[in-house]
């Protein structure tokens, strides 16, 4: 069995006259934490909807390896993609974008739900994590009352509830402060990496990066670099 | 200074030219079902013989009922137009722009908006004349010429809707004013008292008492005074009562939510309780109404059958006018429901694609809106259906026994009216599709 949960070969997405992605390689090994950089517009959050199947490229393939076998992510249909993504993937975005309206309990619970977990069970589980988090106390409160580090908390709750082997995070730390980031980012790589689960992480922050276990530098859609943190290019 | 600004976000922002359309097309809408029910009602006022006063009075109580959901289109219109600014005026103060300018900002884009609506809500009102021509009253169609309304009318129709736009947008970006973050972090939780229940019960008591004891009334002024208190009190506790309710089920439907969909539905209807009964509360009244007045209609029709031909006549045509009242009022209420919804996908697209991103179906997203909408309507309809039910009680068992069909007419009446209301959400459903899939 390939030890790479996610190997991407040749993908090349455009939008309109724009070439976001072309022709890009990358293989996303089982329990690393992942992180690509670049400028804005370098077609690093492309890349990162096409490997979690939100995108399908226009050309090349994306392989997603489980413990049930191998799955060509770009062969699914919408339908299928979709539940990859709820079932065996987890994301956690800038602005958390967890629902307004409801608990950070609710919030959590829901992604088991949505795979049709009863909400007892699945609301306590969502209070496992939300202890494990440092949210214990908290699971009642609605997002609005939480700080911007708490409710980014929420979201990796909600992203790892489901037991998610890949955690897809599009600038996780972007809208904190530095000292809420260096503890959001410890949260999600304990409770991804250090559980034996993959991260990819897009992210503009050296800080985030250099925590990660690899660098991808991205540049006008290309992979134009690979780096270790702290070892010299 | 203040026309350069509103020209700067004027321009479509993420939202696209939905942004500016969908408040001109709510604007249009107001605006041409006013002047259809005006023109409607006009044409009441050329009869000049005895009973044609009985027509107008009747007209009036039409009008009156019909101004709820009209204000309630018209508010969700202007908010809609004031909404779509929001954040950048909000955005503005935080830059330092003083309460005035984003007041003015506010009035300018909104009173554009509606003036470009309420022209195309002209033309509209225009096409659909020869449509209410064809109305029968008194034995015969309206006509053209009754329905349409003089150029004054007209402009004052205009005048009313611009202003309503101008007024909401300073009350609606009131809360921008004086504090740009409440806006924008949208913390506010709602509070609403139990007392409104303990007033709302008492008030539904008396008028039931009343009506109880309507036949040892002494005079025919005592008893229309007490049909009127009944009538008008039980409309007024309503309104307060009808929040209260409208949180009380979705609490419980929050608690008891097995399914996403259904959990989503009752914590969106629970963060504003009172937004929910907004968007469906003119239908409170013709629902009450139709009840109230159909079935004291379908009693005298039932007993009046060897009376004169005028007096049946009149009762044929006060049913058809609680027919179309009820149906003005849920196409309103459609309509409030279209656009707000249309407003809300708008406003949450970035959520919806997330959501999309998480693997959340999007018929589980739509069956979340839809729930959110069509409960409270459900509530609203058969609990003011019920109420007055219960203040007529001894004449509401009365009309069920001697004339089912009339009753029977209005269930069916007020059944289509929760499925139009249906349908406007469904007219939605292609924007939230496109807004999950992020085009």
């Amino acid at each position: 069995m390939s030890s790479f949960v996610i190997e991407a070969s040749g993908l090349s997405k455009s939008f309109g006259q724009t070439h976001a992605l072309s022709g890009v390689d990358l293989q996303v090994r089982t329990g690393e934490a992942i992180a690509i950089m670049g400028a804005s517009g370098s077609g690093k959050t492309t890349l990162l909807h096409c490997l979690a199947g939100i995108t399908r490229p226009d050309a090349g393939t994306v392989a997603f390896q489980s413990g049930a076998g191998r799955v060509d992510v770009t062969a699914l249909g919408e339908r299928e993609r979709s539940r990859l993504r709820r079932e065996a993937y987890g994301f956690v975005f800038q602005q958390g974008l967890l629902i307004p309206e409801l608990t950070a309990v609710e919030n959590v619970a829901l992604a088991l739900m949505l795979n049709g977990m009863p909400r007892a069970r699945a609301e306590e589980y969502g209070r496992g994590w939300l202890g494990a988090l440092g949210l214990a106390g908290m699971e009642d409160r609605r997002i609005g009352q939480l700080s911007g580090g708490q409710a980014q908390r929420v979201a990796i709750a909600r992203a790892q509830v489901t037991g998610a082997s890949v955690v897809f995070a599009d600038e996780p730390t972007g809208a904190l402060d530095s000292a809420t980031s260096a503890e959001v980012m410890q949260a999600l790589l304990d409770s991804t990496t250090g559980q034996g689960r993959t991260l990819v992480v897009v992210t503009h922050d050296a800080d985030v990066a250099g925590r990660c276990t690899r660098i991808v530098d991205m540049r006008d859609g290309r992979i134009v670099g690979e780096r270790v943190p702290g070892v010299a290019a | 200074m203040i026309a350069r600004v509103a020209w700067l976000l004027a321009r479509p922002g993420t939202a696209g030219a939905a942004a500016s359309l969908l408040p001109v097309t709510a604007f249009a809408i107001v605006t041409s079902l006013l002047l259809v029910v005006l023109g409607g009602a006009q044409s009441f006022w050329t009869w000049p013989d005895e009973i044609g006063v009985t027509y107008q009075a009747l007209a009036v109580i039409a009008l009156v009922l019909l101004v709820v959901p009209l204000a309630s289109l018209g508010g969700a219109a202007a908010r809609l137009s004031a909404r779509r600014r929001d954040d950048r005026l909000a955005t503005l103060r935080l830059l330092g722009a003083t309460p005035a300018t984003v007041s003015e900002l506010a009035v300018l884009e909104s009173v554009v908006l509606a003036a470009a609506g309420a022209v195309a809500g002209v033309v509209l009102y225009f096409l659909l004349v020869p449509l209410v021509a064809l109305i029968p009253f008194r034995g015969e169609a309206l006509g053209v010429d009754g329905v349409l309304l003089g150029v004054p009318a007209l402009a004052a129709v205009f005048g009313g809707v611009v202003l309503l736009a101008a007024a909401s947008a300073v009350l609606g970006l009131r809360q921008v004013v004086i504090s740009p973050l409440g806006v924008r972090t949208k913390q506010d939780a709602p509070k609403l008292h139990w007392l409104r229940i303990v007033l709302g019960i008492a008030v539904i008591a008396l008028a039931f008492l009343m009506m109880s004891v309507l036949q040892v009334a002494g005079s025919v002024m005592i008893i229309l005074g007490m049909l009127g208190a009944a009538f008008g009190g039980t409309i007024a506790v309503l309104n307060l009562i009808g929040p209260w309710v409208i949180r009380l089920v979705a609490q419980s439907q929050a608690r008891r939510a097995k399914t996403p969909a259904r959990l989503l539905a009752a914590r969106s209807v629970l963060e504003s309780p009172k937004a929910a009964w907004r968007q469906v509360s003119g239908v409170a009244m013709t629902s009450f109404m139709a009840v109230f007045a159909g079935t004291g209609i379908a009693l005298l029709d039932s007993f009046g059958e060897a009376g004169d031909v005028e007096s049946q006549q009149l009762f044929a045509d006060i049913r058809t006018g609680i027919l179309i009242t009820v149906i003005g009022s849920f196409l309103m209420v459609a309509s409030s429901v279209g656009v707000n919804q249309a407003a809300g996908i708008l406003d949450r697209g970035e959520l919806y694609r997330s959501l999309d991103m998480l693997g959340m179906p999007t018929p589980t997203m739509d069956a979340a809106r839809r729930r959110a909408v069509m409960s409270p309507l459900r509530i609203t309809a058969l609990g003011s259906a019920v109420t007055a039910a219960v203040v007529m009680l001894p004449l509401t068992g009365a009309a069920i026994i001697v004339a089912p069909l009339s009753l029977a007419v209005i269930a069916g009446v007020l059944a289509a009216g929760i499925g139009v209301v249906w349908l406007g959400l469904l007219a939605t459903k292609p924007m939230l599709e496109r807004a999950a899939a992020g085009a």
